[in-house]
């Protein structure tokens, strides 16, 4: 027991003997006299322990004291020589346990008698810590909670960030394929058509594989029913004069100005979509 | 009530006429031969009075912890700091009589770096000294508790206590000085905190938590609101390592010692010495190579000249 508890004390570093000061020339063998040196004294300390008990004896309260005016509760630690001294959190959890356990013997020794034990929220009496003090300990507590709170968010952001990207990934394959397929689609379906002679009417073969067409339609709502390009003309996204120009793209085919169609025939008088928009765009020349 | 004791005490004389004769001092005052406190006469009552001083020369943080420890005892009288150091013993003896108090809590300060807490007992009670470690005061703010002020606290001691007698001694002296009285006038009813001494690698070790259960039946707490009760730790914290147990208050025949205890001044000065052994060891080194290549002369190289002009 004794030799544990030296090498329990060496590693604590708190208490290091040095009482045989002459020899501590080498530092190498400086912990063998240490360690030796520890028991001496061990035997030279006083322990007068009949003394003790008789000065125990004389201060004591009587015995049948009432246990109200003592309050004491004793709490056995089951592992005692299991609590580090250096591992924190193992100590302070043992003395939480002391604590909670006492009180609960407590609490049940004074229920039976009656007294009040815990604190009614409406009494209202001075405290041990002030006022200002707990609000410093609050605001305390709210900032480290925030910490804590914005630091999980921004994991939380990363990750889905990260789900949102492959996601987005995945879809962008999938566009890929399936325009694929639809080109492949139309391409069997010309060469059906081609193999069986270009006669028949509009009969089961035609609905082969359009129905794709169909769902592909619904999913570009941004198509005009000016477009001629067959709704693929929507990569250009937005510039300026974006109407006008998809406008004459459209009548006039990809590229060419102004075309070199005649501008004055049945179809175009009554055709006012140029006009409209020229009230919203610029003239760079007009002042003001 | 005082006609009633005497002649109870008449009734139980005969008896005791053997008994020995020195009156024994007893909280109720002098008493003639051994009498046992009647278990019938509710008339203990607990007048525990403790002296609170300190030594001059002390640093804020063990001013802190003494007048956290004022705040935490209701029975407690603060008196101003004490001067001198030699004739310690009967200046403070002599205080305490003045105040009229049954013990002290001297906190000394040595250094302005150690703290040394003297638990005595007055008239001739035993008195300790403990060197103080690991001080956290109750301004820390990492300490969130809070309990009502001169609320009696619940002591629990782990069982160590009961192990040997000096550990028994302690924890009477604890229980006496650190328990408030149980109709004090400064006392309030409830009992919302709780003290913890624990012996852990022979230090008694000290902490101070609040109990708080939720707050929905707060007068009644049935079994259910018992197993809801938490404790938070109010502050404040300290370690004690017992260094000797005297026989009289402040002074007096020496009945404990501790084996292990070590003054913080030979830790630091053998660690200084360790230090010291550094350049000792160093100089000594160099010599001893000196030596060496002087004895062990090296055999000249066959392309040292080689390179010569």
């Amino acid at each position: 027991m004794v030799a544990f508890k030296e090498t329990e004390i060496l590693l604590n570093g708190e208490t290091m003997m040095a009482d045989d000061v002459e020899d501590v020339d080498d530092e190498e063998s400086e912990s063998e006299p240490e360690e030796v040196a520890l028991s001496e004294p061990a035997k030279n300390a006083v322990y007068n322990k009949e003394g003790l008990l008789e000065k125990l004896d004389d201060i004591s309260w009587p015995e049948n004291v009432e246990w109200i005016h003592k309050l004491t509760v004793d709490h056995d630690h089951d592992q005692e020589k299991e609590i580090d001294v250096n591992d924190d959190l193992a100590r302070e959890l043992a003395f939480y346990t002391q604590a909670l356990d006492g009180t609960r013997q407590a609490f049940e020794k004074l229920q039976p008698m009656g007294i009040p034990f815990l604190r009614p929220p409406d009494y209202y009496a001075e405290m041990v810590k002030s006022d200002a003090h707990m609000l410093k300990i609050k605001g305390k507590l709210l900032v480290e909670k925030k910490k804590i709170e914005e630091a999980e968010e921004r994991k939380k952001a990363r990750e889905a960030k990260k789900i949102a990207k492959e996601l987005q990934a995945q879809k962008a394959k999938e566009r890929a394929k399936r325009k694929k397929e639809e080109i492949e689609s139309v391409k069997k379906w010309r060469k059906q058509r081609q193999q069986n002679g270009f006669a028949r009417g509009k009969g089961d073969e035609v609905d082969l594989a359009f129905d794709d067409f169909e769902r592909t339609k619904k999913r570009r709502p941004g198509v005009a029913p000016g477009d001629r390009s067959g709704g693929f003309a929507r990569k250009r996204g937005n510039e300026k004069g974006g109407k006008k120009r998809e406008f004459r793209d459209a009548k006039f085919g990809h590229g060419g100005r102004k075309g070199m169609r005649k501008q004055n025939i049945a179809e175009t008088t009554n055709d006012l979509r140029g006009f409209n928009d020229g009230d919203m765009s610029k003239n760079k020349r007009r002042k003001g | 009530m005082g006609k009633k004791r005497k002649h109870e005490e008449a009734s139980e004389a005969p008896k005791e006429k053997t008994a020995p004769t020195r009156p024994q001092r007893t909280l109720m005052g002098w008493k003639e031969g051994e009498v046992e406190k009647k278990s019938d006469s509710p008339v203990f009552r607990n007048k525990e009075k403790v002296l609170v001083t300190c030594s001059r020369r002390i640093t804020y943080r063990y001013r802190h912890l003494m007048l956290n420890v004022v705040s935490l005892l209701p029975h407690c009288k603060k008196d101003s700091k004490v001067e001198s150091k030699e004739s310690k013993g009967a200046t403070l003896n002599e205080l305490i009589e003045l105040r009229n108090c049954s013990s002290c809590l001297f906190f000394e300060c040595r250094k302005q770096k150690d703290l040394y807490l003297w638990m005595a007992k007055s008239p001739s009670g035993p008195s300790v000294k403990f060197l103080v470690n690991a001080v956290h005061t109750m301004e820390e703010l990492k300490l969130t508790g809070n309990h009502l002020k001169g609320s009696r606290p619940i002591l629990t001691f782990s069982t160590n206590f009961d192990k040997e007698p000096h550990w028994k001694l302690l924890k009477e002296i604890i229980v006496q000085i650190f328990g408030t009285p149980k109709d004090h006038r400064k006392a309030k009813p409830f009992h919302d905190h709780v003290f913890v001494f624990s012996i852990v690698d022979d230090h008694i070790w000290f902490r101070n938590y609040q109990i708080s259960v939720p707050h929905n039946e707060t007068d009644k707490v049935d079994r259910g609101g018992l197993d809801k009760m938490t404790l938070v730790e109010v502050g404040p914290r300290f370690c004690l390592n017992p260094i000797k147990i005297f026989g009289g208050s402040f002074g007096g025949p020496t009945l404990y010692e501790n084996p292990f205890y070590v003054s913080p001044n030979q830790v630091r000065a053998l660690e200084k010495r360790k230090k010291a052994g550094k350049y000792a060891k160093k100089v000594k080194a160099k010599t001893r190579r000196k030596m060496h290549e002087m004895s062990n002369p090296l055999e000249p190289d066959e392309f040292a000249d080689m390179w010569k002009e």
